[in-house]
This record gives structure tokens, C-alpha cells and sequence, in this order.
């Protein structure tokens, strides 16, 4: 059953999946793309998000804005999801 | 019978750097290449990136960290691309090159030295050590031809001198600890140069594929790069599990089998983006290259082996003739690099001693073979090293 995406869920994610190199020095504000998330980390990280929250980045909104950090990324798929529940009601 | 002072094995980035550095020493020296055309990964295999070639520490901006051949290759790549400044990639610089350019250079730098005699599409077939020189034997299209030369350099990324001469003394890793190996294509016109969202979008469509099933796991293991020249082209790099521990470098089936698959996996790759990217809606075509990217293979165990640790600590030698600047690359899966940095932003020293051993004299190896363990490895293994270890290697020759 997917969770609703937080800021600390995601970082949680990326760190355990070892996304990223010194996984403990992470916050949810650390630049990720500066930090070394390459296009292969994007892909796994994706696959993750999908798996845990029932929701991902399609395309159109794969930017260095939704994917700079861990709060970006998260309140972007929170609102997403929210987006998303409300349209099937 | 011709007879050289020096024979270098493999005109790739180390052997281009040995065969310039003995042959500007005055050594009579022979370049022996197996396919048509110099520059090894960097022009056959497509690799379109120079590592290694600065110093570890970039808060002082890109500073060149091998004298020699090593920077005024680094330097005419970077004037050929029309660039003043190499790329700034998290915490390291590199150097993105245009494949075809670095074996251009590689030739005409070779063709001024008059010292020095180039065989490309040249097979080594046979070397041994008689009293005090190298005998071996060439095969250009079944043409035999026997040489003689005082000093051997083995820059093959194989040790395959070493499968000649002394077995005893090549290591061979196993496979399933082998870093994996890749195809780089060049796709041609493109729409347009790649913004900086671009490679983002292109990971969320292969998921996306990926999850529909319209394309395999495997197209997860693609990478993007603009090309430094063209503003129409992109490098596609395809890192390959090449069958997890079936894996075998040195066997021409196994070679051929990857080889194959990748060729079709980046049609198809192609084909998917060309039908959902805007910037690869005119694409053209999709150039394969002549060889995979081969990471590791077999190497020499010398007088010293290199290790991570001495990397990670920045350890100094007193013979030593290079640095490494890049960080460990670990590459064991197609899901991407693992870098682990040196603790301290500082070059480590590489020590004549893993060069050469004393158990087959007048025996030097640079490049991918020089002695070092699996993890040292993923350091050393870069063409800017390569070409540092290369020069090392040639002066070594030169002087022995």
C-alpha cells in the first residue's frame, strides 16, 4: 500500500537505497544533483518513488526544480498525488 | 630483421603517451596497434571524456595534473572543442573530447616524432626474450614480420604481453567482481544540444518505457552527453551487465554475444526516443562503435601493487613517475558509477615499482595493466591516467 510522499520520506529512500554517496550526511536540503545524483540514480530513484508512493515524475516535469532536494521532491509528489486523488473524486 | 630500442604494445591512451615519450627521448621506438586507427577507449570505443587529467583539488579551478603528454594532449583537445575550460562535474573536472579529433591528434603527434615508426592493423603474435633483446613477430594479414627490440611496453588494457611472455605474472579478475563493461554510440542529428533538463526527461521516458515493458530493464544502464563539437550530436553510453559473472573480456564469444545484444538494446533505445523526445523527433542515425568499452580485463602484478588505500590516503612515493587525481569509480553493476573521493582533495603518487617487475626484464606496462589492485583500479584506469602512466612508462623504456 503506497504512503503519502513526505520530505523525510524521501530522503529516507534515497538513503536507503544508496542513491547517493555518505548517505548519513544527507538532509532533506541537500542539493541532490550537485551531490551526484546522475541520470542512472534518476532512473532507479524513480522506479523507488513509484514503488513507495504510487506516484512519480512523468517527463514534462523532470527539472532541476522538482529534483533539487528532498523537500522539493517530496512536496512536489504530495501535491501531485493530492492533485491526482482529487480527480477521481 | 628490423630491430627498435623500444616496442609499445597498444595505441591507445597509454601507448600513445609511451610510444611519444620514448621516441622524444631519442629511443628508436615501434607503435604496434591492432585495429586501424589510434586512441584505444578514447577513439574506437567512442569514450568521449577525459578523467584523471586534473587535479583532484577543483576549488582552485582546473589545474593540470601530469606534466608532459598528458597536459598538451588534455590542452590540444580542449582548443579543439573551442572551449577554454573543462567541464565541472560535482566534485570533479573533466574533459569531454570529440572521439575522431583525439585520433587525428594521436596520428599527427606520432607522425612528427621521426623516431618513431606506427604498425595500426597490426596483431602481435608471438614475443620472447632471447639474451638481451625481444624477439617477436607481427601478423599484418597473414604477413609475417619478426622485429627485435631492446625494451617491451605492454599498454594492450589486457596484460597480453604478459600471456605471451609470463603468465605466471598476469592477473586476471573473476567475473562477477569485473567492473562491467558499456557500448558508447553517437546518435546524428539531433534537433538540438541537450538543455540542462534534458537528461532528467530522458531518465523518466526509459522508466517510464521500462515499466510498460515497450523496453527492456537493461535500457536503464543509458547515459546522454552533448557532444563537445557538434550542437546535433549526442553520446548515448550504455553501461552493460554483459551477463553478470559469464562475463569474460578476454573471450572473443563472450565479447561478441554483449556486443550483439547492446546493438540491438541501443536501437531500440533510439527508436523510443526518437518517438518521444522532441530533441530526438530529427534524429538521423545511430552510429555503433568499432569496439565495446572495456573497463577491466587482466593486468600485470609487478614489483609494487597499487593499492586503494594508497589512493584514498594520497600516499607518496619516492620513485614514483604520475599521479592520480581521479576518485574510485567502482562500476561493479550497469546502474552507475560509485565514487568514493581520496580523503584529502590531493594527488596520490604511482611508483616506478608498478610499472615493471623484476621477474621479466626490459618489461614495462602502463594503462589498464600496470600493477594495481581491483579497487586501485577503478581509479588508475582513466584515459587522463592512462595517458600519465603511459608517459611514465615510455621514459622508463627510453632510459633502461
Amino acid at each position: 500500500m503506497p504512503v503519502s510522499a513526505t520530505p523525510e520520506l524521501v530522503l529516507e529512500l534515497i538513503r536507503d537505497h544508496q542513491l547517493l554517496e555518505a548517505p548519513e550526511s544527507l538532509t532533506v536540503d541537500t542539493p541532490l544533483l550537485a551531490a551526484g545524483l546522475d541520470s542512472m540514480a534518476v532512473m532507479q530513484l524513480l522506479l523507488h518513488l513509484d514503488d513507495r508512493f504510487g506516484v512519480t515524475l512523468d517527463p514534462p516535469e523532470m527539472n532541476r526544480e522538482n529534483l533539487a532536494t528532498a523537500r522539493t521532491l517530496g512536496d512536489f509528489l504530495a501535491q501531485k498525488a493530492g492533485r491526482m486523488r482529487h480527480a477521481e473524486l | 630483421m628490423q630491430s627498435f630500442d623500444v616496442m609499445v604494445a597498444g595505441g591507445g591512451s597509454a601507448g600513445i603517451a609511451a610510444a611519444l615519450a620514448a621516441s622524444r627521448a631519442g629511443a628508436r621506438t615501434l607503435l604496434v596497434e591492432r585495429s586501424e586507427q589510434l586512441g584505444g577507449m578514447g577513439a574506437n570505443a567512442l569514450v568521449h571524456t577525459f578523467c584523471g587529467l586534473f587535479h583532484p583539488d577543483v576549488s582552485k579551478g582546473p589545474q593540470w595534473l601530469n606534466p608532459g603528454i598528458p597536459t598538451e594532449i588534455g590542452q590540444r583537445l580542449l582548443e579543439a572543442s573551442g572551449r577554454n575550460k573543462p567541464d565541472l562535474m560535482g566534485r570533479v573536472y573533466v574533459l569531454r573530447h570529440e572521439p575522431a579529433e583525439f585520433a587525428r591528434l594521436a596520428t599527427s603527434l606520432c607522425a612528427k616524432e621521426p623516431a618513431l615508426t606506427v604498425r595500426t592493423g597490426t596483431a602481435l603474435v608471438s614475443l620472447e626474450r632471447n639474451a638481451e633483446e625481444w624477439r617477436f613477430i607481427t601478423n599484418v594479414a597473414g604477413q609475417m614480420t619478426e622485429a627485435t627490440a631492446r625494451r617491451v611496453v605492454d599498454t594492450t588494457g589486457a596484460a597480453a604481453l604478459a600471456a605471451l611472455c609470463s603468465p605466471a605474472s598476469r592477473v586476471v579478475a573473476e567475473g562477477d567482481k569485473l567492473y562491467r563493461p558499456a557500448l558508447v554510440c553517437r546518435i546524428t542529428g539531433m534537433a538540438g544540444p541537450l538543455d540542462e533538463n534534458a537528461p532528467l526527461q530522458l531518465a523518466a521516458i526509459l522508466v517510464r518505457a521500462v515499466r510498460t515493458e515497450d523496453l527492456p530493464a537493461t535500457a536503464m544502464g543509458a547515459g546522454f552527453r552533448q557532444s563537445p563539437m557538434r550542437d546535433d550530436e549526442v553520446f548515448m553510453t550504455l553501461d552493460l551487465e554483459g551477463g553478470g559473472e559469464a562475463w569474460n573480456p578476454l573471450d572473443s564469444a563472450a565479447i561478441e554475444t554483449v556486443k550483439q545484444d547492446a546493438h540491438k538494446l541501443a536501437q531500440s533505445i533510439w527508436r523510443h526516443l526518437a518517438a518521444n523526445h522532441p530533441l530526438f523527433a530529427t534524429s538521423d542515425q545511430i552510429i555503433m562503435p568499432d569496439q565495446l568499452g572495456i573497463r577491466e580485463s587482466a593486468r600485470w602484478k609487478g614489483d609494487y601493487v597499487l593499492t586503494a588505500q594508497d589512493l584514498r590516503e594520497s600516499r607518496r612515493f619516492d620513485d614514483e613517475v604520475a599521479l592520480a587525481g581521479w576518485p574510485l569509480e567502482f562500476r561493479e553493476t550497469a546502474r552507475g558509477p560509485k565514487f568514493v573521493y581520496f580523503d584529502k582533495p590531493e594527488p596520490a603518487g604511482i611508483p616506478a615499482r608498478s610499472l615493471r617487475t623484476h621477474e621479466v626484464p626490459g618489461m614495462f606496462f602502463a594503462g589498464k595493466c600496470l600493477s594495481c589492485d581491483h579497487e586501485a583500479l577503478a581509479s588508475v584506469r582513466v584515459m587522463g591516467t592512462c595517458l600519465a602512466t603511459g608517459q611514465a612508462a615510455g621514459r622508463l623504456a627510453a632510459d633502461a
